[in-house]
C-alpha cells in the first residue's frame, strides 16, 4: 500500500505534502505508486479532483472524519478525508500494491526524496515487493472498517499536531507547513497506525 | 485615634505621595498649645525640633520626614544588625510610624500618640493599594517622579476608605 | 539544601493559596505573537529582538517583585545563594508554575545558572527556518529581563543571559545570571 497524504488550506491551497508507503506487514515504509516516475502529478489530480465530493459530504454530518469518500478505479485510487473544524482538508489518498499477475511495474529507484518541496516527500521508484500484503491486512482492503478505523487514528494523530504545528507564533495562517519537526511527526503516525 | 499625615518615599529618597487630613496650620510658632488630639485644636507638626521657625511648606515636611526616618533606619541598622528596623516613635506630640519594603519604598503615617501600633495597616496599604492600584496599572509608569501615577483615583480613594473606615 | 527546600516550601504554598491562575495557552500564544510581532518590525534583526525583549522584561520586573513581595511577604536574602533559590523555587513558581534547577556556581558564589525542564513560553514554538534565527534569537529571552528589574529593585545589580535554549537545538535551556554589586541607598538630592 502507498500512501499520498495532502492538507489543503480552506482556500484549496496545498500547506502540506508527503508521500509514504505501509510499514505494517513488513512493509518499508517507502512509496511504490502505480505511475510511473515521472508521473507523480496524478496523485495530486486524483486528490483534488475529490475535493468537489468533500465539500458535499462535509454538511452530510458533524463528522471531522468523513472516511473513504472517493474512488478513482482506473489508478485504483482510494481517498480518505478529514476536516479540521477552521475548514482545512485533510486528504489521503491510499494505493494498494499492483497484483503481480498484471505487474509491469519496473524502473530503477532513482530520484529519491524531495523532502521540504511542496510537490511532497520521498517519491521512491515504484518496484519490487508489491505482493508483499497479505489479502488480510489493512493494507489490501482500502475499504474494509479495519482500514477506516486506521486511518481515523492516523488523522486525529495529525490532527493533533497539526493544532500545536500552527499554534507557533512564527506560523501564519495559510503558510505552507515547512516544519521538520511536523513532517517527521507526520510520518511517524504513518509508520504507526498505516 | 487620629491619622495626621501620610507619606510614601521611593528609592529615589524622592516623596512620591503625601496626604494630610487635618488643615495645616497657617504658623506653628504657637504650636505647643494643647494636645492635638482633639479635633478642634491644631495638630503638631512632624518635627518639633524645628517649632519655632517660620512656616514651612508640605514639602519641607516630607524632607524633614524622610531625613529623619533614614537616619534613624540607619542607625537601628548599625546597632541592631541588616535586618532590624525601626516601628515607631513617639514625641510628646504625635506618633510616627514606619514601614519600609524590601524594594525602599518607605511608607510614614504620623497620627496621635494614643495609636496602637500602625505597622500592619501600612503593610496593607502596601500590598491592598500600593501594589493593586499603583504597581499594577499598566498606565502608570514603573518610576513616580514627583508623584505621577500614585496620585490616580483609585488609590487615593481606596486610601481614603481605608484610613476613615478601617482606622478610625 | 535547607533554604532550597524552604523556598520550595514557600513557592509551593503560594502557588496553592494566593496565586489567581491563567490559562496557560493563553500566556503561550500571547507572549509568542509579541515576539513573532518583533521579529516583524525588526525585519528579522535578532539582535535587536533580544534587547527589546529584555527591555520589556526589565520593566515588568521592577513591577512584578512588588506584587512578589506583597504575595510572598518574604523578608530579604541572607546572601546571593538564598536570593537564587527565592527566585527559582518562590518566583519561577508563583509566576509560571516552573521551577528550575540552580546549579554551576562559581566559587566566589556571583554567578549561578537556571536550568530549565520546561518552558511554558516556549509550547509549540518552532523558530523560524531563516538559518539566522536559530543561531541569533533568544526567544525567552524577557526572563533575562525581568530577572534584571526584579533584581534591581532590591538592590542587586545583576546581568543574565541565556546560554543554551531547546528551542535552538540545544539539549538545556540555561541562564545564567551574574551579581555586579549591590546598589547602595541613594541619598536625597543635596539642598542648594
Amino acid at each position: 500500500m502507498s500512501y499520498y497524504f495532502t492538507i489543503l488550506s480552506p482556500t484549496d491551497v496545498p500547506l502540506f505534502n508527503i508521500a509514504f508507503g505501509t510499514s505494517k506487514s513488513g512493509g518499508d515504509g517507502i512509496a511504490r505508486f502505480r505511475f510511473p516516475d515521472t508521473a507523480q502529478y496524478m496523485n495530486q489530480f486524483i486528490i483534488h479532483s475529490s475535493l468537489d465530493i468533500v465539500e458535499e459530504a462535509q454538511w452530510m454530518n458533524g463528522n471531522m472524519y468523513l472516511k473513504h469518500i472517493d474512488t478513482y478505479p482506473p489508478a485504483s485510487a482510494y481517498i480518505s478525508a478529514f476536516l479540521t473544524p477552521s475548514g482545512a482538508r485533510f486528504l489521503l489518498l491510499h494505493q494498494p500494491p499492483q497484483l503481480p499477475n498484471t505487474g509491469s511495474a519496473t524502473g530503477a529507484g532513482g530520484g529519491g526524496g524531495s523532502s521540504g518541496s511542496i510537490l511532497g516527500g520521498s517519491f521512491s521508484a515504484s518496484a519490487l515487493g508489491s505482493s508483499r500484503a497479505s489479502a488480510s491486512s489493512i493494507a489490501a482492503n482500502p475499504t474494509s472498517p479495519q482500514t477506516e478505523e486506521a486511518v481515523r487514528q492516523f488523522m486525529t494523530e495529525v490532527y493533533e499536531n497539526y493544532v500545536k504545528t500552527v499554534m507557533s507564533p512564527f506560523y501564519r495562517q495559510g503558510m505552507e507547513i515547512r516544519s521538520a519537526v511536523f513532517r517527521s511527526r507526520v510520518t511517524a503516525a504513518g509508520r504507526k497506525w498505516l | 485615634m487620629v491619622v495626621y499625615s501620610f507619606y510614601i518615599f521611593d528609592r529615589h529618597a524622592e516623596c512620591i505621595y503625601k496626604r494630610r487630613w487635618l488643615p495645616r496650620p497657617a504658623s506653628i510658632t504657637g504650636g505647643k498649645s494643647s494636645r492635638p488630639t482633639s479635633e478642634a485644636s491644631a495638630p503638631a507638626t512632624s518635627t518639633p525640633a524645628l517649632l519655632g521657625q517660620s512656616a514651612r511648606t508640605t514639602d519641607d515636611d516630607a524632607k524633614l520626614i524622610f531625613g529623619t526616618v533614614f537616619s534613624l533606619r540607619n542607625m537601628v541598622r548599625k546597632l541592631g544588625g541588616e535586618d532590624d528596623n525601626f516601628v515607631t516613635y513617639k514625641t510628646s506630640q504625635y506618633k510616627l510610624h514606619y514601614y519600609e519594603t524590601p524594594t525602599n519604598i518607605k511608607f510614614v503615617m504620623l497620627t496621635d500618640i494614643k495609636s496602637p501600633s500602625m505597622r500592619i495597616a501600612l503593610q496593607q496599604i502596601y500590598i491592598n493599594l500600593y501594589v493593586e492600584y499603583v504597581v499594577k496599572n499598566p498606565l502608570s509608569p514603573v518610576e513616580h517622579p514627583g508623584g505621577v501615577g500614585v496620585n490616580n483615583e483609585l488609590f487615593e480613594e481606596s486610601l481614603e476608605q481605608f484610613v476613615t473606615r478601617v482606622l478610625s | 539544601m535547607s533554604s532550597t527546600t524552604k523556598a520550595s516550601r514557600i513557592g509551593e504554598e503560594l502557588w496553592k493559596t494566593r496565586v489567581d491562575k491563567v490559562n496557560a495557552e493563553l500566556v503561550t500564544l500571547t507572549y509568542g505573537t509579541i515576539v513573532a510581532q518583533l521579529c516583524q518590525d525588526y525585519d528579522g534583526n535578532y539582535p535587536e529582538v533580544n534587547k527589546q525583549l529584555e527591555k520589556m522584561g526589565y520593566n515588568i520586573g521592577m513591577r512584578l517583585i512588588e506584587d512578589f513581595l506583597a504575595k510572598s511577604n518574604v523578608g530579604r536574602c541572607a546572601n546571593f545563594r538564598e536570593t537564587a533559590d527565592m527566585i527559582a523555587k518562590v518566583g519561577f513558581r508563583i509566576f509560571l508554575n516552573i521551577a528550575p534547577t540552580v546549579t554551576n556556581w562559581t566559587s566566589d558564589n556571583n554567578q549561578f545558572s537556571l536550568v530549565f525542564d520546561e518552558n511554558p513560553l516556549a509550547d509549540f514554538v518552532e523558530l523560524p527556518d531563516d538559518g539566522r534565527a536559530q543561531d541569533e534569537l533568544w526567544f525567552s529571552n524577557i526572563l533575562c529581563g525581568v530577572l534584571r528589574g526584579a533584581l534591581e529593585m532590591v538592590q542587586m545589580q545583576v546581568e543574565a543571559h541565556f546560554v543554551s535554549d531547546v528551542l535552538r537545538g540545544d539539549d538545556t535551556t540555561e541562564m545564567r545570571v551574574s551579581l555586579i554589586r549591590y546598589i547602595e541607598d541613594e541619598m536625597p538630592p543635596e539642598e542648594e
